[in-house]
């Protein structure tokens, strides 16, 4: 059974190790800048400020996002092994699940409230352009997508982490991030295909690869702010839920298996 | 020896590069046994396998053949972990945190309950003579601070057994007294200590017996009453020198001529 204490421990040591990183600021001040980059995008067109500024906005948060759920997150395990603050870990009484569930959480953490302060001060921007308080709803649904997205994204990164160096980690992560983009893509052009053999192949990666195109779907109609189904959220945040457990269940096992030399 | 705390038995540890599968035997039919209370002394070469074998006692590795029983338990089972502490060698700390957060971690890693946290950790400080600078960040500690901060997340759960891995490598002269000034204050309180060091002026003052290792193998054993006193060695390093000298006239006999260092290097 696994003790909450110890993945909060190990959460919180993420988290702090993370913020106090000042590579993560320089990142976030280029989030920042991008951000005031897309308002004056937006300026230059034609009644269609405030959607290209929050497009490009959550391209941004998006992106920069996923560039510290990679880096980050490749590092995660692997800099661990590789200072050797391993050994002072699992010399203590801990599964070795924890350590890694507490890592992805105090990394999801970071990223929460990382994706919070980019939001808070795109909602911000987008005010001070069409000089009123808009609705919020449209941007925080858009962003809790945006945030789903570089969970699975971090899950996927500290995965790789505990059995790659973190060079391959981050290939991995980001090659199975864009291929998770394409998989709708895929799927659609296996249907077209008169082979069985081909549709069959083309369904099964789409259902291996995550699934991100969806998210992205899901994401523009809540930025148009139309309705989208409680039912169709739920159903994304399980189908993140569950990927990530999944990949983080294969972590544990890599990392009770292996050995420390 | 029945109260054996450690107790390894034909212990075999091979290492397996990861291209080539290329074998090396870094641990070969090992057997000895440490009893409780007994501050226990690992001598060895560079390379011998003293940290190898700390390692298979925590369960960080496995062995490749042999028994081994750690306070009764296998070795890295949940309940021996929590009975067990450990000061690896030349140990990175999380140097972004200060000296209480290190400890806080590291007490709830170990199970301290939240209500004893803090005045374990208080004593401890107070034990590595770190208090007034608790709250300074570990990047600011010296090496000798560091490893008695190492030492006291060692100690945080009150352990039966410590481990500790070379944990006078690279101290001046009074960072060595305050590390030797702790193992005997450990020893005094009855906690058994598995010590690995390349000191041996200061295993010689804090041990009760020792084990030299060579290539792989355990090649002598004894207390250290009887190796300076009716042993008839001056100091414990001219035992150990003989030691290693017979040990490796031996080897060469039975074959071998590549020096240790290369065939070792050649081997990784």
């Amino acid at each position: 059974m696994f003790k909450l204490d110890v993945i909060n421990a190990v959460a919180l040591n993420t988290f702090r190790e993370t913020v106090r990183d000042r590579v993560l600021y320089a990142i976030f001040f280029f989030a920042l800048l991008a951000s005031i980059a897309g308002a004056i995008f937006g300026s230059l067109s034609v009644h269609q400020e405030v959607r290209i500024l929050l497009d490009l906005g959550l391209l941004t948060i998006t992106i920069f996002g996923a560039v510290i759920a990679v880096f980050v997150g490749a590092n995660l395990v692997f800099k661990e092994i590789d200072k050797k603050t391993i050994y002072l870990i699992f010399s203590k009484p801990i599964a070795r699940g924890e350590f890694i569930l507490g890592k992805f959480l105090g990394l999801a953490l970071c990223l929460l409230v990382i994706i919070f302060a980019m939001g808070a001060f795109l909602y911000f921007v987008a005010c001070v352009q069409t000089g009123a308080f808009g609705p919020v709803y449209p941007l925080a649904g858009a962003l809790s997508l945006v945030y789903l997205e570089l969970v699975l994204l971090v899950a996927m990164a500290t995965c790789f982490s505990t059995f790659a160096t973190p060079l391959a980690s981050t290939f991995f992560a980001l090659a199975l991030w864009i291929c998770g983009h394409l998989g709708l893509s895929l799927l659609n052009l296996g249907q077209l295909s008169e082979s069985p053999v081909v549709r069959a192949a083309t369904k099964g990666v789409y259902y291996v690869l995550p699934d991100l195109a969806s998210l992205t779907m899901i994401r523009s109609e809540m930025i148009d702010a139309r309705f989208v189904s409680p039912t169709v959220i739920l159903t994304a945040v399980a189908y993140v839920f569950v990927y990530s457990i999944l990949l983080l269940s294969l972590a544990s096992i890599i990392a009770e298996r292996r050995e420390f030399q | 020896m029945s109260d054996a705390v450690i107790q390894v038995d034909g212990l075999v540890k091979d290492h397996v590069s990861n291209f080539l599968r290329k074998r090396f035997r870094a641990l070969d039919g090992l057997s000895f046994k440490v009893a409780k209370g007994e501050t226990y002394g690992l001598l060895g070469p560079n390379g011998a396998g003293k940290t190898t074998i700390q390692k298979l006692l925590l369960g960080l590795i496995r062995p490749t053949a042999g028994e081994v029983t750690v306070l009764g338990e296998k070795p890295g089972s949940r309940d021996g972990l929590g009975r067990i502490g450990y000061l690896p060698e030349n140990p990175y700390f999380y140097t972004y945190l200060t000296g209480q957060e290190f400890l806080e971690f590291f007490a709830v890693l170990a199970g301290v309950p939240a209500t004893k946290r803090k005045e374990r950790i208080d004593s401890l400080l107070e034990l590595v003579s770190l208090k007034e600078i608790r709250q300074r960040p570990l990047r600011k500690f010296s090496k000798g601070m560091l490893q008695r901060i190492g030492i006291a997340q060692a100690l945080i759960s009150d352990p039966e057994l410590v481990f500790l891995d070379e944990p006078n490598s690279g101290l001046d002269p009074i960072g060595r007294y305050d590390i030797r000034r702790i193992i005997l204050e450990l020893k005094a309180q009855g906690k058994t200590v598995f010590l690995n060091s390349h000191m041996l002026p200061d295993v010689r003052e804090v041990c009760d017996r020792v084990g030299i290792l060579h290539r792989g193998k355990l090649v002598a054993e004894d207390k250290i009453a009887n190796i300076c006193g009716a042993g008839g060695y001056q100091e414990l390093e001219e035992y150990f020198m003989h030691t290693i000298e017979v040990a490796e006239n031996e080897y060469r006999k039975a074959g071998s001529i590549t020096p240790y260092h290369i065939e070792r290097e050649s081997n990784r």
